[in-house]
């Protein structure tokens, strides 16, 4: 009878057996499966960005997250005076603390919250270097893992923040380069699926499937960090000294590569929470204003190229000049003045602009403002870039298509500005204004796809003629001789505009700039110094942008290693004998 | 009893039959069942312990099966009738040792007061005890057995309370698994000593009554009630026994026909089944081997069963044949409680399933069992000779 039971019960196990794992097994192994299965993302490392010269401005560290699970922690055991003591979370978070370097406090706190949610997943750390997870790893604390991470570090910090812009906490980039080229510095995450083990460590035998993550790729641009280091200096003490409330300066070649995009005041991209919420954006990209005596140039380009003018055209120059209602005056009280076309751009008269601007229609001179870029991006996608504002000159007021010819009444942004004196600085073809120069992995780089072209604004003799009536603006007899830089020559335009403020819907102090190019007679750069609302001393763009011109440029010449000028051109007179011009 | 003996030995030529039957004569099949069991045993203990604890359990595990086979070498050595004068004493000190675990001495884990711990290793009674009763409940049965009869009922009566002792005292501890095996055991050899049927018919009432007590009346608590129920329903004890029996029951089924193959069982390596070495060892053969493995295990211990019950049919002594019939009831329940938790048919009792599981005392009590068998097997031949 024993026998019988005996083979009946091995029989039912055998059946019971059966059913178990024959017939129920898929079932019973993907419901385990699933519950055994965990998946993380493996962090793609992000490109870094550099300058010309390679000089790395941002990168990302490896870093590491530290995980706790506080119901596994909790029976942390270690040897204590030769006897193996359970010291749990205390002894874990003190440990933890040690082996960081930062107080157990907030470590303790974290864990006993889990532990008493029953929370298997609680950050102790964050952003600790790989050496100091090694250390805390070494501890062997049960339930204490780790999670791939990153930081980004801007070496350059206030220098270059504004242009770069930052990465916040949950690694989305804020502005700058960082956001405009998101594609190509983010990579992609790769995914870690693994089997895990009640006790949080990965079961060996399961299945444990990698995909890598694609790292980003590095972005080259076209500044030079010596050149941008020094702009961003002199920048700030220029604001501080003349008391503005902002300034900014933008250094290219006459390729329009950019060399330098300063905005004052920055802030540190390395630590965004103590950022002011108005130093973000790079303000040559994003903030345009009236340009005042520098849009100058537009008109004179055009009267030239249009045939309506020479630098020797004389302009008589009356005092005040009333047109459409309003009475014009110029900077300074003059009586009547007997000046050539060259010495009205030298001396900045409004006046002289205005009559020698009246000989071409509004349609003309919006023609010649579009070409030279007002009104449009530089097409880089410079994250918040503005266009400015130029309005179609079919809806220009009555003083409005006098008030442009100098530069009022139409607002651009200093990339704008400075690309027009690119545009006369290589021989009246404006090319694209670039940013980035390369994407690529390591040093290897290459150019990106740019489906801008270059255009021909003006003819090249017309370029040469201006830059020479430029040269005469840092003469002895024109409004900028503080932007002279010793042993070169100099072609520039001084800006002392009414500027608009937004905040306050009226016009509000002043905007004061100079722009210019050296050696004018082979430019290798174009420095554009803009300063809001100069409060202290003087407010004209001759006296507080000029001086920091000729630092920027002198240093940017020294740096470029560009040879001193030759002999001087002769300039063209400023000035005409009335009788002279009454002979035939 | 003098008689008895004077039937059965001291005849000049005693000495002489037991050099005549060399080992060439043992019941191999059975050594060689028991000591397969031990070899998957030990891997499987390596397999379900490696993650944490290296070969240290594999190595205790080999050395247990040493020192077992040893001891079975000696029993099935030992004269039959020395075996007999033992068996009070050996009875006795089970006794002792099981009143030992009971008193300060003996030490609690995971509940049960079951341990008495010795610097190197515990010991756990309670599988001695098995042995004792074995060769006790033989011998006190045995006697009138001897002529044929049924045992008249004082020796009955004396057995039960021979019996009753060490259940109560494992009961005490509280070892419900143990307990119940001795309880079967008991019933088993009584049955088979021809006593009368309505011993058995009692017993069964009582023990009817006991699992009615049990499961009806607040003996238990809530939280043992549970762990007997959870088996059917694990919601009862989601965090306790009800995690166990699902991680087993994903354990065995993630086997299917194969297995994911020694070492590479996800639920094993991953540490998912609390006493996976000793009380789930199966569970580890299930998810391991598959089917086809676990299968094995269990057609190994069926001849290993069967191969017992057929030593007690073919021996005319009545002595061996119920200590024969104690081994495999013994053997025969606990596999039966073993592999029936594991396959989620049987409540959690915590025994170990004999020769695979991990575990000193029950390694030595199982080999000593195969001693007995073995014991005997050769007896029974010599009669034939």
């Amino acid at each position: 009878m024993l026998l019988v039971a005996t083979l009946f019960i091995f029989s039912l196990f055998a059946a019971q057996l059966l059913r178990i794992q024959g017939f129920d097994a898929q079932s019973v192994s993907a419901q385990a499966l699933k519950s055994r299965l965990h998946t993380s993302s493996v962090p793609a490392q992000r490109g870094s960005i550099v300058d010309a010269n390679g000089t790395v401005l941002a990168a990302s560290l490896d870093r590491v997250n530290i995980v706790g699970d506080a119901t596994a922690t909790v029976v942390y055991k270690k040897r204590v005076d030769g006897q193996v003591r359970t010291v749990g979370l205390a002894g874990a978070a003190t440990d933890i603390a040690n082996a960081v370097g930062v107080q157990p406090q907030p470590i303790l706190t974290a864990l006993q919250q889990a532990e008493k949610k029953g929370s298997q997943f609680t950050y102790l750390a964050k952003n600790v270097t790989p050496a100091q997870w090694k250390a805390v790893q070494d501890l062997q604390i049960p339930g204490i893992s780790s999670e791939a991470s990153s930081e980004r570090d801007y070496p350059q910090g206030t220098s270059l923040a504004p242009l770069l812009g930052w990465i916040d906490a949950s690694g989305q980039p804020g502005g700058g380069v960082e956001q405009l080229e998101q594609k190509a510095l983010n990579g992609k995450p790769g995914k870690h699926v693994y089997e895990q083990a009640p006790d949080g460590t990965t079961i060996a035998s399961g299945d444990n499937k990698d995909t890598p993550a694609v790292d980003g790729k590095n972005v080259q641009l076209t500044i030079d960090n010596d050149l941008q280091w020094y702009s961003q200096n002199a920048l700030a003490e220029a604001v501080k000294k003349a008391g503005a409330l902002s300034g900014e300066i933008v250094v290219m070649d006459p390729k329009q590569n950019l060399k330098a995009v300063a905005s004052y005041p920055s802030f540190d991209n390395n630590n965004i929470a103590s950022a002011g919420s108005s130093d973000l954006q790079s303000r040559p990209f994003t903030d345009a204003y009236e340009p005042g005596s520098t849009g100058k140039i537009i008109t004179m380009s055009a009267l030239l190229q249009e045939g309506k003018a020479t630098p020797a055209s004389p302009v008589v120059v009356p005092p005040t000049l009333t047109r459409a209602g309003t009475t014009f005056h110029d900077a300074e009280v003059h009586g009547t003045e007997n000046l050539t076309l060259a010495g009205v751009l030298a001396q900045s008269s409004n006046i002289g602009t205005m009559l020698a601007g009246s000989k071409l229609p509004s349609s003309t001179i919006y023609e010649y403002m579009q070409k030279f870029g007002l009104g449009q991006t530089s097409g880089i996608g410079f994250p918040g870039e503005s266009d400015g504002v130029l309005t179609p000159f079919q809806k220009w007021s009555d003083t409005q298509k006098y008030t442009v010819l100098f530069g009022q009444g139409v607002a651009a942004t200093g990339i704008q500005e400075a690309s027009i004196f690119a545009t006369i600085a290589n021989g009246g073809v404006k090319e694209p204004t670039k940013l980035v120069s390369g994407i690529g992995t390591g040093n290897d780089f290459t150019k990106p796809a740019d489906d801008r072209s270059s255009q021909r604004v003006v003819s090249s003799s017309v370029a040469t003629q201006i830059t020479k009536m430029m040269e005469g603006v840092v003469s002895g007899d024109g409004t900028a001789k503080a932007a002279l830089v010793p042993g070169y020559s100099i072609a520039g335009k001084t800006g002392t505009a009414n500027r608009y403020d937004p905040k306050l819907g009226r016009y509000d102090g002043y905007t004061a700039s100079f722009i210019g190019f050296a050696p004018a007679s082979n430019p290798r750069y174009i420095v554009a110094v803009t300063l809001q609302r100069p409060t202290k001393g003087s407010i004209y763009g001759g006296d507080v942008a000029a001086p920091v011109f000729s630092q920027v440029m002198s240093y940017a010449l020294k740096n470029g290693g560009v040879p001193p000028s030759g002999k001087q051109a002769t300039p063209y007179p400023l000035t005409f004998q009335p009788e002279k011009s009454r002979k035939p | 009893m003098a008689g008895v003996t004077q039937l059965t030995g001291r005849r000049p030529l005693a000495a002489a039959d037991h050099r005549q039957l060399p080992l060439a004569r043992t019941d191999w099949g059975l050594v060689v069942a028991a000591f397969a069991l031990s070899v998957i045993g030990a891997l499987l203990v390596w397999s379900a312990t490696r993650h944490a604890d290296g070969s240290a359990y594999l190595i205790r595990h080999l050395f247990n099966l040493g020192v077992g086979m040893a001891l079975a070498a000696v029993v099935m050595r030992i004269d039959f009738r020395a075996i007999r004068a033992f068996a009070p004493w050996v009875y006795v000190a089970s006794l002792v040792g099981l009143l030992l675990v009971l008193s300060p001495l003996g030490s609690t884990i995971n509940g049960s007061r079951s341990w008495i711990q010795v610097p190197g290793f515990s010991i756990q009674p309670a599988e001695f005890a098995k042995v004792a009763l074995c060769v006790g409940l033989a011998m006190i049965l045995a006697e009138r057995g001897e002529r044929d009869a049924p045992p008249p009922a004082r020796d009955v009566a004396v057995a039960a309370v021979v019996l009753g002792i060490p259940v109560l005292l494992v009961l005490a501890q509280p070892d419900l698994g143990s307990a119940t095996v001795l309880v079967f055991m008991g019933i088993g050899v009584i049955a088979v000593s021809g006593a009368s049927r309505w011993w058995l018919f009692g017993f069964a009432t009582g023990l009817a009554g006991a699992v009615t007590a049990a499961l009806t009346t607040p003996i238990l608590s809530a939280y043992q009630r549970n762990r007997l129920t959870a088996f059917a329903d694990p919601s009862v004890d989601p965090t306790g026994i009800g995690y166990q029996v699902q991680q087993v029951k994903i354990a065995v089924g993630s086997g299917g026909w194969t297995g994911e193959g020694l070492f590479h069982g996800r639920q094993t390596q991953g540490g998912f089944i609390p006493f996976q070495q000793t009380d789930f060892i199966f569970s580890v053969a299930g998810e391991e081997l598959g089917f086809v493995g676990a299968a094995g295990i269990v057609l190994l211990l069926g001849f290993l069963v069967i191969r017992a019950l057929l030593i007690a049919r073919r021996t005319r002594d009545s002595f061996g044949r119920l200590v024969a019939v104690g081994v495999a009831v013994w053997f025969l329940f606990q596999i039966l409680q073993n592999v029936g938790m594991n396959l989620g048919l049987l409540p959690v009792t915590g025994l170990p399933l004999p020769f695979v599981s991990y575990g000193g005392s029950s390694m030595f009590a199982c080999w000593l069992g195969i001693g007995l068998l073995g014991n005997v097997h050769l007896s029974s031949l010599r009669r034939l000779t």
